[in-house]
């Protein structure tokens, strides 16, 4: 067994070693992920703007009912007519985000320091790169997702030729239906039942709104 | 000639059939007999035919060791298992340590109902390729600790005999070779969602719960040879013995025969031999079971092993080595315990043909689920492809079919239950005895010694007309000095206690099952039986109705004629073991008939019948018909059992399909039976029927369960119950059942040990 052992500690050794060195090649998601988003930019250059107010780049859906932007702080801009159709009652959606006029912004710190602003894609590559933990692989859609907190979340397809839901905005429906919205009658957004990974990788199934897009 | 090899890398059914299979093919080779439990063959060969080392050969050609028998003593088998066992924790250690976070880490988000924490950089769809990593990197130091799985296993399969390694190893090394497929997905082709089909942690769990069971089955193995070794352990290391006047502790293999050896009070006899000088009480327990000390003196039978509880002897030794009683009850007890009972035979036919039925089995499930997933047929569980699914099937199948279970099942509760017997003075000398002891139907106890002492004296002197009672028993008993018979003996022990004088004989001779005939002092004496008087024409009508009385109060009368004429009768009267008429009660309520066989006219044997409580009296045998009688009894359908102690006994005890000896009896008795009581004790033979009952229902018990597990485990694991909108069995609950069943099996052999009698 000593032999035995000696081989176990000679594979740990090796393998440690391997990964320690090659600890930043590992993170094939994080640089997957900044391939398939800079291609979500090509893709859709008319739809991508820099944010003048917050300091970042930006994505705006095809009907101009949602934004998500990408900075030192991840938000998503959401159009609320929609939304107020449906019942909600905006004084009790206070904690759930700000208003801005007829949008409501949610979002997160996405990083410490801002983020250059040389292009869009340089803007995604910090966020990956300082804040690594917020961006997601959703096996269920085949979709990178980067996290805006409290369940909020923008997703992009992976493979954007053969995904018929290129881009995903996602937000959490609690809040809404606390404020009186019902959730399955919100115009241009879908409610429905999803499977996602938890923070532990526990792939839980959760109740979401959905504004998917193909963006051809 | 036979020879026992003790065998080293058997690890299933499969590997001891193949060996058995391989030298039992040898040329010279008469029989082959591979004991899984024991790890040894015994091999009868003709040693002009082939030799031992070709012999030894095939055993390498089949990928196992043969070890040296020479080594193997009780302390070198000790440490061998010892070291077996420390090796295999060892192994389980580290496949433990490095399976568990494996388990977690793949299994804990898998977790319904609850929540466990998981570092960040091991989420499987934000790490993939690191968590995948870290799962290759756990599993590595698991398949290292249980690579003899792989080396073994696989040689076997090139060889096309595999086994139960086979099955670890395809099944372990197929979950191992699709996750590293998996990864290199993960890692070169950017396909994340092959991070959900690793299986890792099936291989590392898979080995590490079989080395768990492998580690208690060792233990548990050597728990079932503890009799032997308690045997083995009774030795003393040294012996004083007297050279050149003085006393003298040299290492008890130096003791010769004819050496005299000193015994102190409380010391063990080291050897065998006869008293020379002083006297003493022997613990003499070790050997026979009997609680009392015996009395020792000038001229008696002292053994190795027992104690001298409180006097100074000092006796010649006679028997030492592999020669003493004790060497040679550990023989028995080995050869016993090595030995295969009929009802292991389907056991080891199956186990046979099991591993390659179950490769097939598993193929031809694994591809007709992949045909019917992919035909849309049938679905496979949530989130598994048709492939994955296969694979569960083919992996589950593997590993819950490892035939362990059916190849313990019967070793190891003979392994118990001889040793029991052992324990209790018991010897039964096979697993075959074993078996047919539980079916007695009769019972035929020899008279003499077994039912009775065996030390008959002379009750009554009844003289013809005209004959003088002293001078009756006087003539008789000088006759009488030359026969070896317990009567004449007792006759002759009769005249000297009554302080008569013996004349000497001449031209004596015994007539077997009649008596004798001899001359004295000019008078030509016949002693013996009614036949021997009815052969010789000598008329006993004045003697009819003492003769009759006699016989009806159970004494045997000796009729004596001198010159042809009537002299008298010299009765003599032995009287019942203590223990035998509660023996025979016991074998009464076990449902067994109990026959007495005896060379006593059949006036004497019903009435020693009666007093003993026996079914059938079998009165008037010669000595030489003795095994036909027995025979009579079985050609009427019965089985039936021998009882007894003598040298004329013995083709009976052959005859018989179980013969039992008393202990106390002759050596040529003890080597034609198949069960030696120790003590000579008749409670015992029920004790050794019961021990035969409890040992065969254990084998029951334990091929039940074994087949059982096997008939009911393959289907479920093959998705039996799948197809019924049942769950799939995954390979890790398959890995915990397929130990669990082996230890199930050892643990119910183990139960035999709270045997009582």
């Amino acid at each position: 067994m000593n032999k035995s052992l000696s081989y176990v500690i000679t594979v740990l050794s090796t393998v440690s070693m391997i990964l320690t060195l090659s600890c930043g090649k590992l993170d094939v998601v994080g640089k997957d992920s900044a391939r398939a988003f800079g291609e979500l930019l090509q893709k859709a250059p008319g739809l991508v703007s820099e944010d003048t107010l917050g300091g970042g780049w930006s994505i705006t859906a095809p009907d101009s009912g949602a934004r998500f932007v990408w900075g030192a702080f991840g938000k998503m801009m959401i159009d609320i007519a929609p939304f107020a159709a449906a019942g909600l009652d905006t004084l009790k959606l206070a904690d759930a985000g700000a208003f801005s006029g007829g949008t409501l912004v949610i979002g997160t710190a996405l990083t410490l320091d801002a983020p250059p602003k040389t292009t869009p894609l340089a803007s995604y590559e910090w966020i990956v790169k300082n804040n690594r933990d917020a961006i997601g692989y959703h096996a269920a859609l085949n979709h990178y997702g980067i996290s805006l907190g409290n369940g909020n979340m923008f997703e992009w397809a992976k493979d954007l030729n053969t995904n018929d839901k290129d881009i995903v905005f996602v937000l959490n429906p609690e809040p809404f239906i606390n404020a009186g919205v019902d959730v399955t009658k919100i115009e241009g957004w879908a409610f429905a039942k999803v499977t996602v990974d938890d923070e532990n990788g526990k792939p839980v199934q959760v109740d979401k709104i959905l504004k998917p897009f193909d963006l051809k | 000639m036979t020879v026992t090899i003790p065998i080293g890398g058997m690890h299933c059914a499969a590997c001891s059939a193949r060996v058995e299979k391989a030298i039992g093919k040898l040329r010279g080779v008469d029989s082959a007999s591979v004991n899984i439990a024991t790890e040894k063959a015994t091999v009868a060969f003709d040693p002009a035919a082939i030799r031992l080392s070709a012999i030894k050969e095939a055993i390498v050609g089949v990928g196992f060791v043969p070890l040296d028998a020479s080594k193997e003593t009780a302390g070198a088998d000790k440490i061998r298992r010892e070291r077996e066992i420390k090796a295999l924790r060892t192994k389980f250690a580290v496949a433990a340590a490095f399976g568990l976070p494996l388990l977690y880490i793949a299994m804990s988000p898998m977790i319904p109902w609850f929540t466990l924490p998981l570092p960040k950089a091991l989420n499987m769809m934000r790490y993939p390729l690191t968590c995948g990593l870290v799962q290759l990197l756990l599993t590595i130091p698991v398949i290292i600790a249980g690579y003899r799985f792989y080396t073994v296993g696989f040689k076997n399969l090139a060889t096309r005999s595999p086994n139960m390694d086979s099955l670890i190893a395809v099944g372990t090394s197929a979950a191992v070779l699709y996750s590293v497929y998996n990864l290199f997905r993960v890692a070169v082709l950017r396909d994340f969602k092959a991070a959900e089909s690793f299986y890792f942690e099936t291989a590392g769990v898979i080995i590490a719960l079989i080395l768990l069971g492998k580690t208690l089955e060792a233990i548990s193995k050597g728990r079932t040879g503890e009799a032997i070794k308690k045997l083995m352990g009774l030795t003393p290391k040294t012996a004083i013995i007297i050279d050149g006047g003085e006393e003298k502790e040299i290492p008890v293999d130096d003791v010769m025969p004819g050496d005299i050896v000193v015994v102190k009070p409380g010391a063990k006899i080291p050897v065998d031999g006869t008293v020379t000088e002083g006297r003493s009480a022997v613990d003499e327990s070790m050997l026979t079971g009997e609680s009392l000390p015996v009395d020792k003196k000038n001229g008696d039978a002292v053994y190795g092993a027992t104690i001298n509880v409180n006097g100074l002897i000092r006796f010649k030794a006679e028997k030492v080595g592999a020669e003493t009683a004790l060497a040679r009850i550990i023989k028995l007890v080995e050869d016993a315990q090595g030995s295969k009972a009929p009802i292991a035979q389907t056991a080891d036919i199956v186990s046979g043909y099991f591993v390659p039925v179950v490769c097939l089995i598993a193929l031809v499930t694994a591809v007709a689920w992949f045909a019917a997933i992919s035909a849309g047929v049938a679905t496979p569980t949530a989130g598994k492809s048709a492939l994955e699914f296969s694979l569960m099937v083919f992996i589950s199948v593997l590993v819950i079919a490892c035939p362990c279970a059916l190849g313990l099942a019967t070793p190891t509760a003979i392994m118990v239950g001889t040793g029991k017997g052992a324990e209790n003075g018991i010897l039964i000398k096979g697993g075959e005895a074993l078996e047919t002891a539980h079916k007695i139907q009769t019972i035929v106890f020899d008279k003499t010694g077994t039912i009775t002492e065996g030390k008959p004296e002379v009750t009554d002197i009844i003289p013809a007309p005209g004959v003088d009672e002293g001078y009756l028993l006087m003539i008789t008993a000088s006759a009488e000095k030359g026969s070896e018979h317990p009567l004449g003996q007792a006759i002759v022990r009769g005249a000297q206690s009554r302080g008569l004088e013996l004349r000497g004989i001449e031209n004596f001779s015994a007539i077997t099952g009649m008596g004798i005939e001899a001359n004295t002092g000019g008078i030509a004496v016949l002693a013996g039986n009614r036949r021997l008087m009815d052969e010789r024409g000598v008329s006993l009508s004045a003697l009819e109705a003492d003769s009759d009385r006699l016989m009806s109060e159970g004494k045997t009368p000796m009729y004596a004629a001198f010159d042809g004429k009537a002299a008298g009768i010299v009765a003599v009267a032995d009287v019942l073991k203590k223990s035998s008429r509660n023996a025979i009660e016991r074998l009464h309520k076990m449902g067994i008939e109990v026959a007495m066989l005896t060379g006593d006219n059949k006036k004497t044997a019903d009435a020693i019948a009666k007093q003993a409580g026996i079914d059938r009296v079998l009165a008037e045998v010669l000595p030489g018909d003795k095994s036909a009688e027995v025979k009579k009894l079985q050609e009427g359908g019965r089985m039936v059992a021998m009882v007894g102690d003598g040298i004329n006994d013995a083709p009976a005890l052959a005859q018989a399909d179980i013969g039992i000896a008393i202990g106390s009896g002759t050596d040529v008795a003890i080597e034609s039976a198949d069960i030696v009581l120790m003590r000579s004790d008749l409670i015992d033979v029920p004790t050794a029927i019961n021990l035969s009952k409890r040992t065969i229902n254990n084998i029951k018990q334990n091929l039940f369960w074994a087949f059982g597990y096997n008939v009911l485990g393959i289907p479920i694991a093959a998705g039996a119950l799948h197809l019924f909108g049942g769950p799939l069995l995954n390979p890790v609950f398959a890995a915990a059942a397929m130990s669990l069943s082996s230890v199930s099996v050892l643990t119910n052999a183990l139960r035999l040990k709270r045997f009582k009698g």
